[in-house]
């Protein structure tokens, strides 16, 4: 595939989680797939994990890459990603011409071929194709947080091929993850909007970051670390069953996941004291 | 029961399937939940169970089954859960999936035993359900506890009568208790309202425990919100009590990161919380209310976690074109799009490139024609109307045209320069001195075309050496003083164009506090106190040296010191009730200076210096100044200024204090005279004594104090007054009391 400029200089400086690797060609993509069904029929009883939600104004840059990063990641979770704002937005040849097109009806590789013919040399420059190309080979365009009903299965994402489909074909997830205050907002209010009906829990974190590549890398990365804390507590939790489990744990074993999310989050804030970090609890 | 474990591998697998098959389609569902009970049953491995739980709770809560199916499969999904539950169930995920459940089924049945009033079974197991979930709850681990929040919120929004859309329609209603006939044979509605405004209390109650827990306490605000929206007969009461939680107030030190993510996020979801309500309902009677605690909130956030600095700052420039172009609302208000004609052809000026009107008449029109006012009077209201993005436009097209202009004057130039016709552009009429090195290049296009011609130029440029300015000729001393002067005088009309801005750095100052340093923000004070260490500080040293022939300075031009001294002292005269604090500021600093330069003799003399050193004492000299320049203005109501003026000068000397007491002079402003000195008797014991011995003088020389003055000095000095006091009521002219023999005394403050 495409060799993606950007990613030459985060390769070393990944101290805290082993560097993901790259997002396989899509040809390829199908094995491991197979391979994680018949994992699970190997040990279906070991391949819980968190199911994940990643947000952003126009579901191309931050939560793509937070998507990408989830998705290729060794534990590989389900991950399905939105934007929250009206219409997609990517940079045009001037600040007063963006390039628009509309949620849930156009593809990634559509605005691809149009910006490639529109004028390669910018959109290559300004990293707009790369971004494109990363994303089409996620998932088969940007999706509306508030189009969005929880609980609608997702079959066709997974007949698509989407990464990170595994796992959320029932349309539900239990971490939702945005990247500006703003979208957090919109996905807390959308969220009391769609009335709950789900009674479902699902935890809504903030992860501020900047609208540009390289923030993108280094927030995706950290959201990533995020996730893994958060789902090495949550498979802690579920293999205690029962009682005998319970009485065993001590102190802050003993807690269940839930508990544990706000320590999570201010551990993983420390570490990374430049993505200020927001959280609620909220329902599908 | 005890199954081994591939087999409960292969049985998860084939249920797997089961779930994709209901999933694309979920006509299925009866079919696989009638299938799937046996198997996941309460007695099933842990395993099973929690796929079992899942699966319900995915089914009841899945948009793509109708409910009317849910309601047929809700009773035999009753009988599996309440076994269950009964058992009882002690796994914290199937209890989470099953409460779940529950919170789904609640409204179905609900609403099944409405519409069948003789399904009293179903009833009576659901109740059975609810009160054993309710009963538990509170011993539930966390993750079931939050489940149960959710749960107690659907009972209540179930057993709260809401709007009725359609009356004709009783399918189209949202199941509440205004569907429920009056004379249900299973559902009473008083027992059930009453139920709902327990269970109410009960799930607002989190917001008043001594200390929250923040999972609980989010988990209930985002549950609110269709309650507020849907339920009129309770949302004032929900609100209430929101308006009452401050989160901050029910956490409890040691503030570690765990507690202050805890805060942050419950003020951030009640926040959002009320910000929904007020979307909803913008005419709601408590919105003014939710408005103030939203900003309190914010406030007090602000407050505790201090992570404000945390926060990034705004880039300095958008780091890419995403930044602004994504803020901006673009496909709200098109901008209109300027037409910008290219230049007109031929050699460049002024004129043709600012010209963007291709109007004939319009661009030769000479506007110098007309008289001034009326272009004003033109010119001021079409600037009040200029289209930001058409000026925006306009600009970058002169821009443009500038760049390309100069671009190709540069390379015309260069390509001279490389013919050998050196110096001379006599064809440039437009920048002849002018070398653009920083214009920065427009296009990577034009950047190539030129690019191979300025390497071979850019020696020439750099070879012409610098250009060093000769010396400037010494000043003459009255030359520095006159420049002394202006400069000064630059400073106060910094004063005086702070002093027009509206103060709004005060907020900043006020938290700064003791670690303030003076002069550090260029406000008005800072130029202030920059002025007054002019006048005092900074020429002390230089002044001593004159000291010794003192009669001629004072012939020579006055110092620069003196008249920045005279300049501020006119500065304060001019308006002193509102320029005193200039005045505090500049005489403590004298004062001060003045402290400092007597150290210094001191400490000069000790050394053994033979000469006779004078420190000149500025502070007395100007304090009376003011006061004098003062008192023949202040009127009869000025106690305010007097007082603090002589509350806030550092040391009260005699003399203060015969100038203060000449006010009683006047009879109009005995009364001040007298309360001043109270002032001072009162609140400036050093100056105690000296006060009242002035005061006494005062009673004694000016009958009109003694009333005022009586009362003061009978409480202060009982001694000398009583008598007299007793004389004044015999003979209404008895002589003063003996004076007091101190006659002056310096405060040390």
């Amino acid at each position: 595939m495409a060799f993606d400029p950007r990613r030459v200089n985060t390769g070393s400086t990944t101290p805290q989680t082993p560097p993901p690797p790259p997002p396989p060609p899509p040809e390829s993509s199908t094995p491991p797939e197979m391979d994680s069904t018949t994992s699970q029929d190997e040990s279906a009883l070991d391949n819980w994990k968190l199911k994940f939600c990643t947000v952003c104004a126009s579901n191309n840059n931050r939560s793509m890459e937070a998507h990408l990063r989830l998705s290729t990641a060794p534990t590989a979770f389900p991950v399905i990603s939105f934007g929250t704002g009206s219409l997609v937005r990517l940079p045009g040849p001037s600040i007063t011409q963006p390039n628009v097109y509309s949620f849930n009806t156009t593809s990634y590789n559509h605005m691809y071929e149009e910006l490639h013919s529109k004028d390669e040399r910018l959109y290559r420059s300004n990293g707009i194709l790369n971004m494109l190309d990363r994303n089409r080979n996620l998932k088969w365009g940007p999706e509306r947080f508030q189009d969005w009903v929880p609980g609608m299965p997702r079959l066709e994402h997974l007949s698509k091929g989407d990464k990170g489909a595994i796992g959320t074909e029932g349309g539900v997830v239990d971490v939702i993850i945005t990247c500006e205050e703003r979208c957090w907002d919109a996905v807390v209010d959308d969220l009391m909007n769609k009335g709950s009906s789900l009674n479902r829990p699902v935890h809504v974190f903030n992860v501020d970051i900047k609208d540009n590549h390289e923030e993108a890398l280094v927030g995706g990365k950290a959201i990533l670390d995020l996730a893994n804390r958060l789902n090495n507590a949550a498979i802690t939790q579920r293999q205690r069953h029962g009682t005998e489990g319970w009485a065993n744990g001590s102190g802050p074993a003993r807690q269940s996941f839930d508990e544990l999310v706000p320590e999570i989050l201010a551990e993983w804030q420390e570490k990374n004291p430049n993505l200020p970090a927001l959280w609620t609890l909220a329902w599908l | 029961m005890a199954q081994p474990v591939d087999d409960v591998a292969n049985q998860v697998v084939q249920l797997n399937a089961a779930r994709k098959l209901v999933l694309g389609d979920a006509a299925f569902y009866p079919q696989i939940i009638s299938g799937i009970l046996p198997i996941v049953g309460p007695h099933a491995r842990l395993e099973l169970r929690r796929w079992g739980a899942d699966f319900l709770a995915e089914t009841f809560s899945s948009p793509m089954l109708p409910p009317v199916q849910k309601q047929q499969l809700a009773p035999n999904v009753l009988q599996s859960i309440q076994e269950t539950l009964l058992l009882p169930e002690t796994d914290s995920a199937v209890l989470q999936s099953l409460v779940q459940t529950v919170a789904s089924l609640y409204p179905l049945l609900f609403r099944h035993i409405v519409n069948h009033p003789d399904d009293k079974q179903s009833w009576e197991k659901m109740n059975a359900i609810k009160q054993d979930i309710l009963r538990r709850m509170d011993s539930f681990t966390c993750p079931v506890k939050i489940c149960c929040v959710k749960f107690l919120q659907r009972v209540v929004q179930v057993q709260t009568s809401g709007l009725i859309a359609d009356p004709r329609r009783p399918d189209q209603n949202e199941t509440s208790l205004a569907i429920v006939p009056r004379a249900h044979a299973v559902l009473a509605i008083p027992h059930l309202e009453a139920e709902a405004s327990g269970l109410l209390d009960r799930l607002l109650g989190v917001f008043q425990e001594e200390t929250s827990d923040a999972l609980l306490v989010n988990a209930t605000l985002n549950c609110l919100a269709p309650l507020i929206r849907t339920r009129s007969t309770i949302a004032n009461k929900i609100i209430t009590t929101i308006l009452d939680f401050y989160p901050a107030k029910h956490v409890h030190p040691p503030f570690t990161p765990t507690v202050r993510v805890s805060v942050k996020s419950m003020e951030r979801t009640a926040r959002a919380l009320l910000i929904n309500v007020i979307k909803k309902n913008p005419s709601h009677p408590l919105v003014g209310k939710m408005q103030v605690h939203i900003e309190r909130l914010m406030q007090s956030r602000v407050e505790m976690t201090e992570d404000a600095s945390r926060k990034r700052g705004f880039p300095v420039e958008p780091t890419d074109g995403l930044d602004n172009a994504k803020r901006v609302r673009l496909d709200a208000v098109a901008p209109p799009l300027l037409q910008i004609p290219p230049m007109a052809p031929g050699p460049a000026s002024f004129d043709k490139l600012f010209t963007l009107t291709q109007d004939i008449g319009l661009s030769s029109f000479d506007v110098k024609q007309l008289p001034s006012d009326l272009v004003v009077k033109i010119a001021v209201p079409l600037l009040a109307q200029v289209n930001q993005s058409m000026l925006t436009q306009a600009v970058d097209a002169i821009r443009n045209r500038y760049e390309t202009v100069t671009k190709e004057q540069n390379l015309a130039r260069q390509q001279q320069q490389q013919q050998q016709h050196p110096a001379v552009d006599d064809d440039d009429d437009y920048e002849p001195e002018y070398q653009p090195m920083d214009v920065p290049e427009s296009g990577p296009e034009e950047a190539d075309a030129v690019a191979p011609e300025v390497p071979e130029v850019q020696p020439d440029l750099v070879s012409l050496g610098s250009f060093v300015l000769p010396q400037p000729p010494p000043l003459s001393e009255e030359e520095a003083a006159e420049v002394g002067r202006s400069a000064v005088s630059r400073v106060f009309s910094m004063i005086n164009a702070a002093e027009t801005e509206p103060s709004t750095k005060n907020k900043s100052q006020q938290q700064l506090g003791f670690s303030r340093l003076a002069g550090s923000n260029f406000d008005r004070e800072a130029w202030v106190l920059l002025l007054t260490r002019l006048a005092t500080r900074a020429p002390a040293g230089l002044e001593s040296g004159d000291k010794l022939g003192k009669g001629q300075v004072g012939k020579r031009s006055p110092m620069i010191s003196d008249s920045i001294r005279e300049t501020l002292y006119r500065y304060i005269l001019e308006d002193f009730r509102g320029r005193l604090s200039i005045g505090m500021t500049w005489l403590n600093e004298e004062w001060y200076n003045d402290r400092i330069q007597m150290s210094t003799a001191a400490s000069r003399r000790d050394d053994g210096e033979e000469s006779e050193i004078n420190v000149q004492s500025h502070y007395d000299t100007w304090v009376l100044r003011l006061l004098d320049g003062i008192l023949p203005y202040l009127d009869s109501r000025d106690i305010k200024v007097i007082v603090r003026f002589l509350s806030e000068i550092p040391e009260v000397t005699v003399h203060i204090t015969q100038r203060v007491a000449s006010l009683a002079k006047d009879p109009e402003r005995v009364n001040l005279c007298v309360q001043a000195l109270m002032y001072l008797i009162m609140f400036r014991p050093p100056a105690r004594e000296m006060c009242l011995n002035t005061l006494e003088d005062v009673y004694q020389t000016y009958e009109e104090s003694r009333p005022a003055a009586g009362k003061v000095l009978a409480k202060w000095r009982p001694q000398q007054t009583q008598p007299t006091e007793q004389a004044n009521g015999a003979t209404e002219s008895a002589p003063p009391a003996a004076a007091q023999d101190t006659t002056t005394s310096t405060p040390a403050e």
